[in-house]
């Protein structure tokens, strides 16, 4: 049976990585692996748990799943609660506050200038929804398909490094930072150079191999299509609240030690009681996509099932000891910590990071690396900048491919090089630093 | 912390009025209810075990655990019928009613609402219901009394199947229930509650319905591409999905939510595969991804942050004491539970089935007490009464535009009728 639940995760991982070739969406097999894996476990429970724990019998494993759902819905809501707070952002113009200010057409120049905004803002806001956000706002800025591929790339780049340093920049820094083994304080003093390398080698390349100015799309008046309706006053507040919710969820946890998604439901139902009081005077139809029902709806739910699946299944896997025992493997095999580390990050491009920074959580207790260890720290950086190498190796990478049509060639071809570049000079950059710490 | 609650309360039951979300207000009382536990633990608890930060996040996690599964199950469930109905799948149902007699028509579309509730959940069976009945008639007055016997028959269908509804399913997952007894003890009570009202609409119902005038109408949302035998494929998987949850359950002894993620998966895997051969173009809106925008988040929402507010209160003590109060006053347990029938007309069931799972620990009354099927039965039909009063209610009034008042004129005498006659009923057959 302990062979079998790894060939059934080892399968389901491989369809979800061939996801594009077997067009099957990566949520199904994540959700069937998840149920397989826990359905074995609960069959071969007396073969793979020890004789005390098999003497609960069914109790005992329904029991550490519930206590798993628990870990995992408290990522999910927050994801979720995140992603409406953004969306809701977005669908008030609330991003235009950016996006106005940016007005050069020089390509070295502007590449700079939203390279820098979006390290920034994927810090206070998750990766994915930066990149959306982003891509959105390239398609109105760059005509050229080469150009804006090239350009999308690097947001790529800029999210996930900006994404690694902030705990709650990034999918797995969140979970590194609910889990407790990083705390807000610790991770940005360490993590914020190392970040800034692996987006800074990268710029640099383009800035020496891309030259000239960029094309403007024709119809610049498409962009005021359909937002007439949101005065600036009314924009720049749900921009401020919206920001606001988001940035005080780790002020928030500090004050009320609640889990950050207690925060992220408090600031979502303010924002969603104020926006509702805002529109109450206009017509349904008229306000109809910024009501928080509307926006509800443009909320990436196959993605919430996807982590669902993986997160259920990982934990079957921790529960039936396959992660101890891949840790005790690359632990012989490697030692060092940072070659463990930079491992795990060139994995995370292949396949999909969060499951790997659930197993390294699984798989090293908190009495081996202790909060605030630079191996978590370490750990924060190479899952969320390592898949910067492979568009399908991160989230951002997935919404612009889905956004923007690009090539997984074209992406290979042109950006892996520098990605890798930043990657490894970010993991130099951390062991200069802190390697005598 | 109850008067955050009550006030939180307050504002969900006068959702339309405020014009406030009523998930706004929950997901908002919820956090409100937990922050003030959690920074008043020194004056809420007096011993030193609760009084700290690790043991209260603990029982947080543990209620989180429960809502969880809660919810996954009602996503996955809802996804599972949103796919069919976009595969025209309820077509073979549909396409079987052809009488125009209103008399008739009401018996058919109440029973088969009642039957199709019990497997699936209440507000689906209700928008589905609400779709097809907007193809049928055409007079508005027929069609919101239609609409209201579809409520009670949804509602009534909810209560004996173990996965009918939201409350039976609270009860079922956390093993208040189980699924043979509950369908036994329930089923002639639940008949009795659609059959009194039944009747009495029946008598005042005379002559024949008039179908609204474009019948092209029927086949509109893209249902044209698909093939009957991939339309009967879906709904067989559908269905065969959300039935089989119960006898995944017996084999497994994994939660409920375990058995529909499965269900979904191999439905989503099957879809993905019969339309692969066409383009994106033709047969974009049916797949999960885009049927998973259909999904009612906000209720999801809802749920999540009513529960956590209950989840609070249940931490904090102040369901032990409404417990003691009630058991106190009244005594009964059909007494109580009939309270808690008629109370879930005025404020969401939900919360009042959470809130008696907290009060009542599982050693004063063992799984398949009687107690715990009253309360199935209570508060799965009490919330037809009022047009607010059940998920299935807020939907149908949601599509169909139903004032309040009219409902509150025109079924609740019936609603009432049918409920108090289950209650006797049950009462007559397993005192």
């Amino acid at each position: 049976m302990y062979l079998a639940i790894g060939l059934t995760f080892v399968l389901g991982y491989l369809c979800i990585a061939l996801e594009h070739p077997l067009r099957i969406n990566k949520a199904a097999t994540a959700l069937v692996t998840g149920v397989l894996v826990w359905i074995m476990l609960m069959l071969g429970q007396h073969e793979l748990l020890g004789a005390a724990e098999a003497a609960h019998g069914h109790e005992g494993v329904v029991e550490s799943l519930m206590h798993h759902l628990g870990d995992i819905a408290s990522i999910l809501f927050f994801l979720m609660g995140a992603m409406t707070i953004v969306e809701l952002v977005d669908a008030h113009e609330g991003f235009r506050v950016i996006t106005d200010r940016i007005t050069g057409t020089n390509k070295v120049t502007l590449m700079w200038v939203l390279s820098i905004i979006t390290f920034f803002l994927s810090a206070a806001l998750d990766n994915m929804t930066t990149a959306i956000v982003m891509c959105a706002l390239l398609r109105k800025l760059i005509k050229d398909k080469n150009d804006l591929w090239t350009f999308a790339g690097m947001v790529i780049v800029a999210a996930n490094a900006g994404g690694a340093w902030s705990p709650i920049g990034d999918v797995t820094t969140i979970m590194l930072w609910i889990g407790g083994q990083v705390t807000t304080g610790n991770i940005i003093a360490k993590l914020i150079v190392p970040s800034l390398v692996c987006l800074l080698l990268p710029l640099v390349w383009f800035t020496f191999t891309f030259k000239g100015t960029i094309q403007r799309p024709d119809a610049a008046a498409e962009e005021n299509a359909g937002h007439k309706a949101v005065s600036t006053g009314k924009r720049n507040l749900v921009f401020a609240l919206g920001l606001f919710a988001l940035l005080g969820v780790p002020l928030f946890k500090t004050w009320t030690h609640l889990p950050p998604y207690m925060g992220i439901l408090l600031g979502l139902g303010i924002l969603w009681i104020v926006t509702e009081l805002m529109h109450m005077n206009a017509i349904e139809t008229d306000k109809g996509h910024l009501s928080v029902t509307a926006v509800l709806r443009r909320i990436d739910v196959p993605s919430v099932l996807f982590f669902l699946g993986i997160l259920t299944a990982v934990s079957g896997l921790q529960e039936a000891g396959h992660l101890t025992d891949a840790a005790h493997l690359l632990d012989a095999k490697l030692g060092s910590i940072y070659a463990v580390n930079t491992v795990i990050g060139l994995l995370s491009a292949v396949v999909d990071n969060v499951p790997l920074v659930a197993a390294a959580m699984g798989m090293y207790p908190m009495e081996q690396f202790h909060a605030d260890h630079p191996f978590w720290e370490l750990l924060a950086y190479c899952a969320g900048t390592g898949g910067s190498i492979l568009i399908i190796g991160s989230a951002a990478g997935v919404a612009t491919m889905g956004i923007l049509g690009i090539d997984f060639l074209w992406y290979l071809r042109r950006m892996a090089f520098p990605a890798a570049l930043g990657y490894f000079g970010g993991i130099i950059a951390f062991w200069l630093l802190w390697h005598g710490a | 912390m109850a008067v955050v609650f009550v006030i939180g309360y307050l504002a969900i039951a006068l959702e339309h009025p405020l014009r406030i979300n009523k998930a706004a207000s929950a997901i908002l009382t919820g956090a409100i209810v937990w922050t003030i536990l959690m920074l008043g633990k020194d004056t809420i608890f007096h011993d030193a075990e609760h009084a700290d930060h690790e043991g209260l996040l603990h029982h947080l996690l543990e209620h989180l655990g429960d809502i969880g599964s809660i919810l996954f199950f009602l996503m996955g469930a809802m996804t599972i019928v949103e796919l069919v109905d976009v595969h025209e799948g309820f077509r073979v149902i549909t396409d079987r009613i052809s009488s125009t007699k209103r008399t008739t028509l009401l018996w058919i579309v109440s029973i088969i609402t009642f039957f199709l509730s019990a497997a699936l959940d209440n507000l689906t069976t209700t928008i589905v219901m609400c779709a097809l009945l907007r193809k049928l008639i055409k007079d508005k007055e027929t069609l919101w009394v239609f609409a209201g016997m579809v409520i009670i028959a949804a509602n009534a269908g909810g209560a004996w199947s173990p996965i009918g509804d939201v409350t039976t399913i609270m009860l079922w997952v956390k093993g208040q229930v189980t699924t043979v007894n509950i369908i036994v003890k329930l089923i002639v009570p639940s008949l009795v509650c659609l059959l009194l009202p039944l009747l009495w609409i029946g008598r005042t119902m005379k002559g024949n319905v008039e179908r609204p005038d474009s019948v092209i109408d029927h086949g509109h949302h893209g249902g044209g591409n698909v093939t009957p035998g991939e339309r009967m494929l879906v709904f067989a998987l559908g269905v065969g999905a959300l039935l089989f949850v119960p006898i995944f359950k017996a084999i497994t002894h994994l939660p409920p939510f375990m058995g529909v993620m499965l269900g979904l998966g191999v439905l989503w895997v099957v879809t993905e595969v019969i339309h692969m051969r066409h383009g994106l173009d033709q047969r974009g809106h049916l797949m999960v991804t885009a049927v998973l925008r259909r999904i009612d988040m906000p209720s999801v929402l809802f749920f999540l942050g009513i529960l956590v507010a209950v989840g609070g209160l249940q931490v904090a003590g102040h369901l032990t004491l409404l417990a003691q109060g009630l058991d106190r006053a009244l005594g009964d347990i059909f007494l109580i539970n009939g309270a808690i029938g008629a109370l879930s007309a005025i404020v969401d069931n939900v919360p009042l089935v959470a809130a008696a799972q907290g009060m009542y620990p599982m050693s004063q009354f063992p799984p398949d007490h009687l107690f715990w099927e009253l309360l199935a039965l209570c508060a799965g039909t009490g919330g037809s009464m009022l047009i607010i009063g059940s998920a299935a209610g807020v939907a149908a009034m949601g599509i169909m535009h139903i004032d309040f008042i009219w409902y509150l004129k025109r079924m609740t005498i019936p609603a009432a009728l049918g409920y108090v006659g289950g209650i006797l009923t049950f009462w007559l057959m397993w005192h």
